[in-house]
């Protein structure tokens, strides 16, 4: 289900953690297979529990506990708009609005083109710079409506690596 | 030791200790929801709060170890606070639906909110709503009610042993459910009802009947294993609603199956007889007692004037109390016949002589926890005995071995070294074993049977159970003889794991054709079960058995009692016995009689009716005495139960609690083969919801029949689609098939117990398995 690269890796990160503690390479093997195959299938995660020899719900309640995994298909890109306390007193909510007029989705839905999944997720560690998003491996902060529409016209231009 | 002090009083404890373990000693109440002394401490629900001195914040009293001079407050102002928000961050989202709740009167969470809440919640906004889970016939979900102890969850993994449940989701989205919605497959799953601290699982048979305050309690016995389960009978008017566990720590702690929770939902059955029955000209007629019991007294005399009392034969259940099997064989024996068994399911009695008083465990079940090593003989506890497999289960977590010699991979709940037999040939996985021990062979063909020898021989005093199934094999007996040769040579002992909740009750009560009570010898040896069916016998009693599904050879049995001249069945349920009865004297089923039992470990308990019986049924002991006393035989003149019991326990005398597990072999004959000609052999068991009349009709136990094949041998057979057809000797059946990789080649598994699969005959005989054709598919659908 798996390649030899993502097994060979799923291996190392067991080799990390005490014969008798499987449960701790969990997180970083889910990691490793949704890089691989884009999402975590209920087979994806059930085969993933099993390399580490543990029961498939260990790997259900993980990856449903933590919003950086993606239970069915996503966009290119994956707009997590951060919902927790300090961005939502400066107003995540109109983020996200914002986001839903111009792309034509509700949360968790992905565009029919699919070029964007939006997404709210909890705290990312960016209070101070409230509210804020990110965008694969980019933080991009202090959000306003004008700011999102530069964002978004660089992501439909073909960018990936937008700061 | 620590010294503490809880509001006040002073306790010396051991160390590691909880706060809330000591406060339960003290008896001072911790309010708690997701603490439970048999599982692990979760700590989540924040219920225990309590106010230790010196500490900034409350802290839970189940998850805090006691310290020296530790000074906790349960009822401070700032416990009080605690407890009070607590309680009002778990009501935000818990329905107000408590007069539609089962759970309503017996609720942790309503009595705690009635006795520490705050009347007051500042919460305003939306309850959340939780999808509701379909997770099988056997529990009831409501899981907006659900308060995420986990306790469900800890119970999965920790006493079922399979993670079935889990906590998905996050913060508010948390919800309980199986991994997709997977149906709970533990046969200790109802369990996870009664822990359930809220409505979120409630037991689904039970929904909607009555209000828990309405019920009536009568503490019982459960009548389905021989590790003799105490139950707590609940019923309204006449109506068994329920069945909870009733804690003995010495027996089944807490817990019960889901047969002895669940089998009570059997007692309104549709062929319940409630009215004597006889046949007239081919058909049934309902009678009054009087005539009945003329009926039956005028068929007994008539076959034993005729042809002679050693043509007369009782079969009774081993579900049946010492009181009744007491007088059962009194019965037989009265009228001259020596033909009294209650051992359907076995085929080879060879051993009959070699066999203890009674089978016993020879240990108490508590211990069996502490057993560093165990060797199972064709043992399959997890089904047969499910409480007692949960000792052995506790013994492996703490380190023990556990070791089972069977016919086919088990699906043990923890890890067990199995060694399989050949398909057939599982005498030889015992003779090899023998010879493996005694240094005979230099080599061993396997590297499991040589490590389960090393395991052996370097275990101080191993203990050997030998399991109800090994019975039902053709070479039972040379199979005992190997594994009392094999406790030699391992330097072990030997306990045997008796079948029905009163196996032991039945040999010590002189229910076996070669034995008396007490164990005493017969003056006449009568014939076992099996043989039975092949001596031309004129007349039967039975009592509260089903040969047709219950005895090895259904068909077999099926035609002898309808052979016969005549029959009177003394039973709860008509089905069967109106294919043969000539009379059916309704008796007294589960819950409706009183009695006592010897369990597995020889530890005698008695139970007493909780509801009356229906119609015109009676206690199978009254019928007993009623006819005994009709035909004028001595010793059959009691009023009360309580005279039996008397009588009984003077006849058995005192019985000890260890009990040699042999005694002298007889010489046996060269034994047959079982498996001859072509064909797979035919394995099986009885199935853990088929065994006795009453579990067979549970609705919400109920499990269709399915044959099961090593994936290989199918593919080998070139059997593909769904459903097979399989034939023995004696007929054909179809079935659909599973492939399952636990049963060895060149065998076919298809259960026991059901009546279409009685046709087959006996278990570990040839048959072969061939595509079903459509028209032979059709028929069996």
């Amino acid at each position: 289900m798996l390649s030899e690269k993502s097994l060979a890796a799923i291996a190392h990160e067991r080799t990390k953690y005490p014969a008798e503690q499987a449960r701790s390479a969990l997180l970083a093997a889910l990691r490793i297979a949704q890089e691989e195959q884009g999402y975590l299938s209920e087979a994806l995660m059930a085969y993933v529990a099993d390399l580490l020899g543990l029961p498939a719900i260990h790997a259900y309640e993980v990856a449903t506990f933590y919003t950086m995994y993606d239970l069915r298909p996503v966009g290119r890109h994956k707009l997590c708009v951060c919902g927790s306390v300090s961005c939502f007193l400066n107003g995540s909510d109109a983020v996200i609005k914002h986001l839903s007029e111009r792309l034509g989705i509700g949360l968790g839905e992905t565009t029919a083109d699919g070029l964007f999944t939006l997404q709210e997720v909890e705290c990312l560690g960016a209070c101070k710079d409230a509210p804020m998003m990110q965008v694969g491996d980019h933080y991009h902060e202090n959000l306003t409506p004008e700011s999102l529409d530069v964002l978004l016209a660089k992501l439909r231009g073909g960018s990936d690596d937008v700061r | 030791m620590p010294h503490i002090e809880i509001d006040g009083q002073a306790i010396e404890v051991v160390a590691g200790t909880t706060v809330m373990e000591a406060a339960e000693s003290l008896g001072i109440y911790i309010p708690f929801f997701c603490y439970h002394p048999k599982l692990s401490v979760a700590a989540n629900c924040r219920m225990c709060l309590v106010d230790v001195e010196k500490a900034p914040k409350p802290l839970p009293a189940c998850a805090t170890p006691v310290a020296d001079g530790m000074k906790v407050a349960t009822a401070s102002r700032k416990a009080k606070m605690a407890q009070q928000g607590v309680l009002e961050f778990l009501l935000i989202n818990h329905p107000l639906d408590c007069p539609i709740c089962d759970q309503g009167g017996e609720c942790p969470l309503q009595d705690i909110t009635m006795g520490f809440a705050n009347p007051h919640s500042h919460y305003t906004e939306e309850k959340r709503v939780v999808e509701d889970k379909d997770i099988g016939p056997l529990i009831a979900t409501e899981m907006t009610r659900c308060i995420q102890c986990t306790r469900c969850i800890r119970f999965g993994q920790e006493i079922g042993g399979i993670m079935e449940l889990g906590a998905t989701g996050r913060g508010e989205d948390m919800a309980i459910g199986t991994y997709v919605a997977k149906a709970v497959q533990s046969e200790l799953s109802g369990n996870m009802i009664d822990l359930c601290p809220v409505g979120a699982l409630t037991s689904k048979p039970f929904r909607y009947k009555a209000r828990s305050w309405e019920l009536k309690h009568t503490p019982g016995l459960c009548p389905h294993c021989s590790t003799g389960c105490n139950t707590d009978m609940q019923s309204l008017g006449r109506e068994v609603l329920r069945v909870l566990p009733r804690a003995n720590q010495a027996v089944n702690e807490d817990w019960i199956c889901d047969k002895g929770r669940y089998a009570y939902t059997a007692l309104q059955a549709e062929d319940r007889v409630t009215q004597p029955l006889l046949r007239v000209d081919g058909g049934w007629r309902e009678v009054s007692w009087a005539e009945a019991l003329d009926a039956a007294l005028s068929g007994l005399e008539r076959v034993v004037a005729q042809h002679g009392a050693e043509r007369l034969a009782g079969l009774i259940s081993a579900q049946s109390s010492n009181e009744e099997l007491f007088l059962f064989q009194a019965l037989l024996r009265g009228l001259g016949s020596p033909h009294v068994d209650h051992r359907l399911r076995q085929q080879d009695f060879r051993a009959d002589a070699a066999m203890p008083v009674y089978p016993a465990l020879n240990m108490a079940l508590e211990d069996l926890e502490r057993e560093p090593v165990v060797l199972l003989c064709h043992a399959f506890p997890r089904q047969q005995q499910p409480l007692t497999n949960h000792r052995l289960r506790k013994s492996v977590l703490q380190g023990g071995t556990v070791i089972a010699l069977d016919s086919q991979r088990q699906d043990f709940n923890y890890p067990v070294l199995q060694l399989v037999a050949d398909a057939g040939a599982d005498l030889a996985l015992y003779e090899a074993l023998c010879s493996q021990l005694s240094g005979a062979v230099e080599k061993s063909a396997t590297a499991g049977l040589a490590h389960v020898a090393s395991v052996l021989l370097a275990a101080d005093n191993p203990l050997i159970l030998i399991g109800s199934a090994l019975l039902h094999h053709p070479q039972a007996a040379a199979m005992i003889a190997q594994i009392e040769r094999l406790a030699e040579l391992a330097g072990g002992r030997v306990g045997w794991l008796a079948q029905e909740a009163n196996s032991a009750g039945a040999w010590l009560s002189g229910c076996v054709p070669h034995r008396l009570p007490g164990g005493h010898t017969a003056p006449a040896t009568g014939l076992p079960t099996d043989a039975l069916w092949d001596a031309g016998m004129r007349g039967f009693i039975l009592l509260g058995i089903e040969p047709g599904v219950d005895a090895m050879r259904g068909t077999a049995a099926l035609a002898a009692l309808q052979k016969a001249e005549f029959v009177l069945s003394i039973a709860q349920f008509a089905g069967e016995a109106q294919q043969y009865a000539d009379v059916i004297l309704p008796m007294a089923a589960f819950a409706e009689g009183s009695g006592s039992f010897i369990n597995n470990e020889g530890r005698l308990q008695s139970f007493r009716a909780a509801v009356k019986t229906p119609g015109e049924a009676r206690p199978a002991w009254k019928i007993l005495r009623v006819l005994g006393d009709a035909l004028k035989l001595p010793r059959f003149q009691f009023n009360e139960l309580s005279e039996v019991t008397a009588a009984w326990q003077q006849e058995i005398g005192e019985y000890a609690l260890d009990v040699p597990p042999f005694h002298a072999f007889p010489a046996l004959e060269q034994d047959s083969v079982p498996m001859s000609g072509d064909g797979l052999c035919r394995l099986g068991d009885w199935s853990i919801y088929q065994g006795d009349p009453l579990v067979r009709r549970a609705a919400p136990l109920a499990r269709p029949a399915v044959a099961k094949m090593h994936p290989d041998q199918a593919k080998g057979l070139n059997l593909r689609g769904d459903t097979v057809e399989i034939s023995s000797h004696s007929g054909k059946i179809s079935l659909p098939l599973v492939l399952d990789a636990r049963i060895p080649m060149g065998a076919v598994w298809v259960p026991m117990g059901y009546g279409e699969t009685a046709v087959l005959g006996a278990i570990y005989a040839p048959c072969t398995v061939t595509m079903a054709t459509p028209s032979a598919a059709t028929a069996n659908a």
